[in-house]
This record gives structure tokens, C-alpha cells and sequence, in this order.
């Protein structure tokens, strides 16, 4: 359909501030972890300046945040394995059996988008603490700790989505396989799994975006041996003391591989940012 | 998990195949039952303790618990503190949602409107969301930061002197909201531009030949379309300002004077700084408790539209 001419000139002109207003703390802010320090704070700010990595170069190793970086990547890494291990064939089980309460289940798994953090996060606290103090398990500070409280979150999103791919795929492709002979499970292995690999990757990535992101369970389970970068940021605010150029450089880390991946991963951003609630 | 080969098997009852037949018939459980059993001990164990424990009054120090039935609940919600919280996130939730909706809703009707750089300009648009909004609350006070915050600087170019605006209860409680329109008026954008993308032509097409003009198009044909897609969005917004924290941690932290004190970050103080976690079970219950009531009434109103599940 034709579009008059004035009105498109006017939806540019609206849209193009819209990505100005977006473009511009984001690039502004992480100009500062280029900065040398004597003009983190300069106001007028200072737009040309010799780039410089120290901050970098301060906070990953002088602060040790390549500590936070690592609990990160095994955290977030860790978390969406295990949610993909479980959920990838909870996902093939909701698009190819029906049963009795298959749909309630499946509704109970979107309300668990709803649930606010301190829900799980208070008890779960409490549960480590309890359990560390009457058989000395410890699961507080612990990888592997955090890794099963992100479940909450993970593993619901993972089904949603994997289920929205299994769905796509006709029946029959393994149930022609299996005629020939392969069991269910060959067949999943040997014609499902690899059609739905895309799928998988991209679920995959996203849920590795919310992981990587999560600040609350890691402020509340987290300690010395697990803090995660979010955490880590955090640190270079000291009352009204900032330091600015530190602080974004530990921004910029945190950002750049979620901006890389939602350059690959912007078809199957909605999908994932609504549940799938939408198909 | 082999299959035994069913026409191998004679005609009558043998174990073997009624036990066959049981598998068979509960397979999907051999698929769907790790994730499961996962899911009851991470998301439904631990509501379950949290609720016995908001029965009882437990701190972190101390595990003899008296049982004190209700009371927790009733001091929550005769604690005027616990009551400004709810207010203040009350009043987060209607001026993020609202802000971001209409925002996000036009961005979509606009993009609509061009054909060159909509790719570009949507990937743009995507980034805030993307972001942690731990990320996005300290750049966001940097921006708003009264010395050498570049919001000021633009101000003092128009003659306008340094504002405290992160400091002062009227505008702090402002910022807040606007960066989390900011943050997320781009996922009401997605959502909507999604849904409009699927919508049938048709019925655009006989309208604009009978003349009927775009405002009554939008009203008439657009709106009651996209009306499961808007319920989405509202639903997503809705629940995601109902518990916010990272961003209001780090922004204000609640200050000043509490103004900005959220639920999520007055349970959190109520558990983790005053060590009153019976008390904060029991809050939590019930944000768990009106959270359930929003989107059940949301998704009454989703599933009259569509089929789900």
C-alpha cells in the first residue's frame, strides 16, 4: 500500500529519535571505557581522546573481575545445558503425546514466567542454609548451586520454545523412520534432532542472554567463589565516588556478546521474549 | 530404551506385552518427568517452605519456630513501610506499563509506515532490551548524574542548572519509570510489530475500497485483531513492573526517603538486612498471591481469543 509522502517523512523522523534516544547512553557511556582516568569525569564530555584499554586491563586482572567473568561463563554455560538436557526432551514429549493434563501443564509452565525472583530466591536461601547447618552440604557459593536455582527460569522457557519447534515438524518423519525399522529414540536421534538443531541453538543462546544477565539469585546465593559479573559491576559504585571508566569497561563485558548474539538471534528474539505465548 | 518388535508378540496376554503396553502408554512420562520432577524441586518445594515458613517465626539465626499462624501476614500488611512499597510499586507498574505500551505500540504502528532501514532501525530498537538492567540502571546514572552526567550538560547548554534528579523524592521516583520505559517500551514494540505482521489483508483492503478512514481501520479492524497480542504484551509488562528490582537497586536503591522502595527490594531488606525472613516469606506469598490473581485474569481474558497449549 502507498504510504503518503509527508506521513512517512514524520514515522522516519519519530522512529529515527526513538534509536537516537537508544544510541545514545549506550554508545556515550561505553566511550568511557576507553577514557583514561583524568577524563571520566570531564563536562564538558570529551569525544576525542587516544583510546586506551587500561581500564580493561584495571579491572580484569588488577580487580580480578576475570574471576567474575569465568563464574559467569560457568554459570550461564552450565545452567543452559541442563536446562536444554532436561527440557529439550520434555519439549519433544509435550509436541508428540497427548495426554491427560498435557494442557494444564503446559499453562503451568508459562505462569512460571510470572513468578518474581524473591519468591524462590528467599527460600532458597533459607533451604541452603538450613541444609549446610543439619548435614553440612553446601550448596551456597556453589556453581552448581546457582545453576539449579536458574532452572526456575530456564527450564520452563527452554520446553516453550523446543515445544514450538518439535510442533513444526510433521509426525511422520520419525514415524517412517521408526517403520524402517530405528526405535524412538534412534529416530529422534538420527532424522529429528538433526532438523531441529537451528532450534536448538537458538534457544540455546537466548536462554545463555537471561542467564548471563541474572542479578538477583546471584546477589542473594552467590559469595566469593561464585560472584558473577553483574555482581562484579556493582563494585565500582562507592557511594558518590564512581568509577566511571572501571564501571563501564565491566558494562561493555557484560553487553558485548549479548549484542553479538542478538544480531544472529533477532528472528527468534520474540519468540523467546514472549514465551511462545503468541503461537 | 529398546522397543520390543509388536507383531513379534503372540496373541495373548504375555507379561511382556502388558508391560509393553504400560510403557507405551505412559511413555511421554519417560520424556517429560526429569524436567518435572526439576521443576516441583525448584520452583514448587521451595513456595512450599517459604509458606510454612511465613506460618512460623524463623530468622537466618535462629531454627526453634514457634508457630505463630497468621500473624506475619497481618503484621505485613498493618506495616506502613510494607504499605508505601506496595503504593510505590503500584504506581511503578501503572506509569511503566501504560508508558511503555503506548510507546512500543506506536513504534510499531510507525514502522509499518516505511520500507527502507526498518531492519537497522528494529535491531536498534532491540538492544535496551537485551541489556542487563543492572547494566542499564548504572549507565542510566551516569546520564542522570548532576556534575558531569550528559543529561545535565545538555541542560546547562539551555541555561538550565545541575538537578539532582536521582536525589529528590518527586523526580527520583520519575527517572526510575522513565528508564524502565526506556529498557522496554522496544518488547511492546517486538510483540505488537509480530502480531501485526500475521494479520490477513482482506479485510484492510474491502474497508479502504468502501472509503472508511484509517482512524476507523485502526479502531474497528486493527485494534480487535491484535487484541490477544496486546494482552501479551500488558501481561509480560504487567508482571515484569510488578517485580522489578535490579534496576531500582542500583538507581536509588528505594531512596530517597523510601519513595522508590519496591516490593521485590523492601522483602529483600525485610529478609537480608533486618533478618526477618518469616515476615518476608509472607510478603512474598502474597505478591505470589496477587501476581497469580493479574494473570489469571489476563489469561481469562488471552484464552477467549486464541488457543493455547
Amino acid at each position: 500500500m502507498a504510504v503518503p509522502v509527508r506521513e512517512r517523512a514524520l514515522a522516519y523522523a519519530i522512529l529515527i529519535a526513538m534509536a537516537v534516544l537508544v544510541l545514545i547512553p549506550v554508545l556515550a557511556g561505553s566511550l568511557t571505557a576507553f577514557k583514561p582516568q583524568i577524563i571520566w569525569i570531564s563536562s564538558p564530555p570529551v569525544w576525542f581522546f587516544q583510546p586506551t584499554l587500561e581500564n580493561f586491563e584495571f579491572v580484569l586482572i588488577t580487580r580480578q573481575n576475570w574471576l567474575h567473568l569465568r563464574n559467569s561463563l560457568i554459570i550461564s554455560i552450565g545452567s543452559v545445558l541442563i536446562a536444554l538436557a532436561l527440557g529439550v526432551p520434555a519439549a519433544y514429549g509435550f509436541a508428540r503425546f497427548r495426554f491427560r493434563g498435557s494442557r494444564g501443564l503446559m499453562q503451568w509452565l508459562i505462569s512460571l514466567r510470572m513468578i518474581p525472583p524473591i519468591v524462590v530466591g528467599l527460600p532458597f536461601y533459607a533451604m541452603f542454609l538450613f541444609l549446610e547447618r543439619s548435614t553440612g552440604l553446601g550448596l551456597r557459593d556453589t556453581h552448581f548451586g546457582l545453576i539449579l536455582t536458574y532452572q526456575t527460569f530456564l527450564l520452563p522457557l527452554v520446553i516453550w520454545m523446543m515445544r514450538g519447534y518439535f510442533v513444526e515438524l510433521p509426525a511422520a518423519m520419525e514415524e517412517s523412520a521408526m517403520v524402517e525399522g530405528y526405535t524412538r529414540i534412534g529416530a529422534l536421534r538420527r532424522v529429528v534432532l538433526p532438523v531441529v538443531w537451528p532450534g536448538i541453538v537458538a534457544t540455546a543462546l537466548l536462554n545463555f542472554i537471561f542467564a548471563w544477565n541474572e542479578f538477583f539469585l546471584a546477589l542473594i546465593l552467590a559469595g566469593n567463589n561464585t560472584s558473577t559479573l553483574p555482581m562484579a559491576a556493582g563494585t565500582y559504585v562507592v557511594r558518590a565516588r564512581v568509577e566511571w571508566g572501571n564501571l563501564f569497561a565491566v558494562n561493555l563485558i557484560i553487553m558485548m556478546p549479548v549484542i553479538v548474539l542478538t544480531i544472529f538471534l533477532r528472528q527468534q528474539l520474540v519468540k523467546g521474549l514472549t514465551f511462545g505465548i503468541l503461537e | 530404551m529398546a522397543k520390543p518388535d509388536v507383531s513379534a508378540q503372540p496373541a495373548g496376554q504375555s507379561l511382556a506385552r502388558r508391560v509393553y503396553r504400560l510403557t507405551q502408554r505412559h511413555r511421554h512420562w519417560f520424556f517429560i518427568g526429569p524436567a518435572l520432577l526439576i521443576l516441583l524441586a525448584v520452583v514448587i518445594y521451595p513456595i512450599i517452605f517459604s509458606t510454612g515458613v511465613s506460618l512460623f517465626r524463623v530468622t537466618f539465626a535462629s531454627m526453634s519456630r514457634p508457630f505463630v499462624g497468621l500473624q506475619n501476614f497481618e503484621r505485613m500488611l498493618g506495616n506502613d513501610d510494607f504499605l508505601q512499597s506496595a503504593y510505590n510499586t503500584l504506581f511503578y507498574v501503572v506509569f511503566s506499563v501504560s508508558g511503555s505500551f503506548l510507546l512500543g505500540f506506536g513504534a510499531a504502528l510507525l514502522i509499518r509506515r516505511i520500507s527502507r532501514g526498518r531492519d537497522i532501525l528494529r535491531l536498534i530498537l532491540i538492544v535496551p532490551i537485551t541489556m542487563a538492567p543492572i547494566v542499564v540502571g548504572l549507565m542510566w546514572n551516569w546520564m542522570l548524574d548532576p556534575l558531569f552526567g550528559l543529561i545535565n550538560w545538555f541542560l546547562g547548554l539551555l541555561g538550565i542548572p545541575g538537578q539532582t534528579l536521582l536525589a529528590q523524592a518527586g523526580t527520583a521516583r520519575l527517572m526510575v519509570v522513565l528508564v524502565d520505559i526506556w529498557q522496554w517500551y522496544p518488547l511492546v514494540f517486538l510483540i505488537i510489530e509480530a502480531g501485526m505482521a500475521t494479520l490477513p489483508r482482506a479485510p484492510y483492503e474491502s474497508a479502504r475500497l468502501e472509503g472508511v478512514s484509517s482512524w476507523m481501520i485502526f479502531r474497528r479492524i486493527t485494534l480487535p485483531m491484535l487484541r490477544p497480542v496486546i494482552l501479551v504484551a500488558l501481561l509480560l509488562r504487567t508482571v515484569d513492573a510488578f517485580r522489578t528490582f535490579d534496576l531500582v537497586r542500583v538507581m536509588t536503591d528505594g531512596g530517597p526517603a523510601l519513595t522508590t522502595e519496591t516490593l521485590s527490594l523492601y522483602l529483600y531488606r525485610t529478609a537480608f538486612t533486618f533478618n526477618k525472613l518469616s515476615r518476608a516469606a509472607a510478603g512474598s506469598i502474597l505478591m505470589l498471591l496477587v501476581i497469580g490473581l493479574i494473570s489469571a485474569m489476563m489469561f481469562r481474558f488471552l484464552y477467549k481469543d486464541i488457543e493455547v497449549g
